[in-house]
């Protein structure tokens, strides 16, 4: 027995590497095992969860989102084409195309985020009732679900962002106080704009605080409000 | 003979009374199959976009380092891309997060969480000083927009998104935290969470990170004032 130690003592550096590699290897499967078997269950888990809630959605409801993204996976398809162009003419010109480039994007997000005046075919609202920062936003909601591009309620240009707070009887937006009655200003597709705004004169008229409620269509809407450019204070990107 | 008559009988009964519901089934789980084939779809043009983004991006840093004209442009449009949501953005913030309640038997749906509530939301973090926003890591630009039916909440051109809902803001953390813990703010939020048992929580951080937006942001009818 006490021969066999200093064996197993020299035996055991060996070993002990060996081992240890093994138990490393082992480990090292055996955690990855678990981080691919965590995933795994984690996405069939989340995939699950939708399909029991796309399964718990009547036919109705399925037939409006398959509706919606339709038109949203044409609208990306739409935006990947037109990046797809401008990375291969940046290609093709060695960099020369960038400035032209750049400059068209530019005076799209400016329009998009609301620094410059716009026109374009779209709708005047026109609604005399008492309406609160909650109905204003709602409008403004459905209004950009059903395609608004751009808008202004009260000569007060709207983005998504914009601020409305409650004050009193009048409502403040982006801090400057207004109220009723509304004149909301859009600019959009036409055929989805006056679809939305029939369902809202429809449901306005049906309330008692609506004086009156009307919209028409112009053929060149001229938004001249603008949103002032706040720079980030706490966020980089 | 009676007996075998009404073991037909019943099984007739039995057999028309399942055939409709199966059919409801089935076209249910061709619509479910269908939304399925779409959100495949959406995520690869999604992912398309951002790559491409990417690559022009990595194209007009080349052509900025050539020269000082393209430089100044391309500095200009990181700022608008910044605030128009299609690049990353980090800094301190709060993460607000909304699951849906339990089902009380009753038919009642007022225990999910709808597409106003991640609205209202988004809208309060926007009043306490949000400089950018997203709900389950879809960005929010100037021109979202949320619709969806109880239970889903579709925004933009993304996928409809289900419960748990976590919208992470970066921005005044202070003052967000401060609106979200006021029980005058999200009325019918606060209203469900009591009736319903939605949960609402939010937790602030010195450091968040939201993601670029993988949309499109196209206006093809407005045009800028000459």
């Amino acid at each position: 027995m006490p021969n066999l130690l200093p064996n197993l003592f020299k035996q055991r550096p060996a070993d002990e590497v060996r081992r240890s590699q093994r138990g490393l290897t082992l480990l090292i499967v055996g955690a990855l095992s678990a981080a691919i078997a965590f995933v795994g269950v984690v996405q069939i888990r989340s995939q699950a969860e939708v399909v029991r809630s796309l399964e718990g959605q009547d036919n109705t409801s399925l037939a409006f989102l398959i509706d919606d993204l339709h038109r949203a996976n044409d609208a990306l398809a739409g935006q990947g084409s037109e990046l797809t162009a401008r990375r291969d003419r940046l290609r093709s010109s060695g960099g020369t195309a960038a400035d032209p480039a750049l400059q068209e994007e530019g005076q799209r997000l400016r329009m998009v985020e609301g620094l410059v005046p716009v026109h374009g075919p779209g709708l005047i609202v026109a609604i005399d009732a008492p309406l609160s920062r909650l109905d204003l936003e709602d409008a403004v909601n459905d209004l950009r679900a059903a395609g608004a591009e751009q808008m202004a309620i009260n000569d007060h240009r709207v983005i998504t962002g914009t601020v409305f707070r409650q004050n009193g009887n009048a409502v403040t937006i982006d801090g400057d106080a207004t109220h009723g009655p509304w004149t909301i200003a859009v600019i959009g597709n036409l055929d989805r704009l006056t679809v939305v705004a029939d369902m809202m004169m429809q449901s306005l008229r049906s309330d008692r605080r609506v004086r009156q409620a009307t919209y028409r269509v112009e053929p060149d809407l001229v938004i001249r409000a603008t949103v002032p450019e706040r720079p980030f204070v706490y966020g980089t990107s | 003979m009676a007996a075998l008559l009404v073991g037909f009988g019943s099984a007739a009964q039995l057999r028309s009374q399942l055939v409709a519901p199966y059919n409801r089934v089935e076209r249910n789980q061709a619509l479910v199959r269908s939304v399925q084939d779409l959100e495949r779809t959406n995520g690869a043009e999604r992912a398309r976009i951002a790559t491409l983004r990417a690559q022009i991006a990595s194209q007009e840093t080349d052509a900025a380092r050539r020269s000082d004209q393209t430089h100044e442009l391309e500095q200009e449009i990181a700022n608008l891309r910044a605030h128009a949501g299609i690049t990353p953005l980090r800094g301190p913030g709060v993460t607000v997060e909304i699951r849906n309640g339990k089902p009380a038997g009753d038919g009642q749906i007022g225990y999910l969480t709808t597409y106003q509530d991640v609205q209202d939301v988004v809208n309060l973090l926007f009043t306490g000083g949000a400089e950018g926003v997203a709900v389950n890591h879809r960005r929010i630009t100037p021109l979202s927009a949320y619709r969806g039916s109880a239970g889903t909440v579709e925004i933009d051109d993304g996928p409809p998104l289900t419960a748990p809902f976590r919208i992470s803001a970066v921005g005044n953390r202070g003052q967000m935290e401060q609106l979200l813990g006021d029980a005058s703010n999200l009325g019918d939020l606060r209203h469900r969470q009591r009736e319903f048992g939605i949960q609402f929580s939010f937790g602030g951080s010195p450091e968040l990170s939201l993601p670029a937006f993988d949309g499109s942001l196209e206006v093809p009818n407005a045009q800028p004032v000459a």
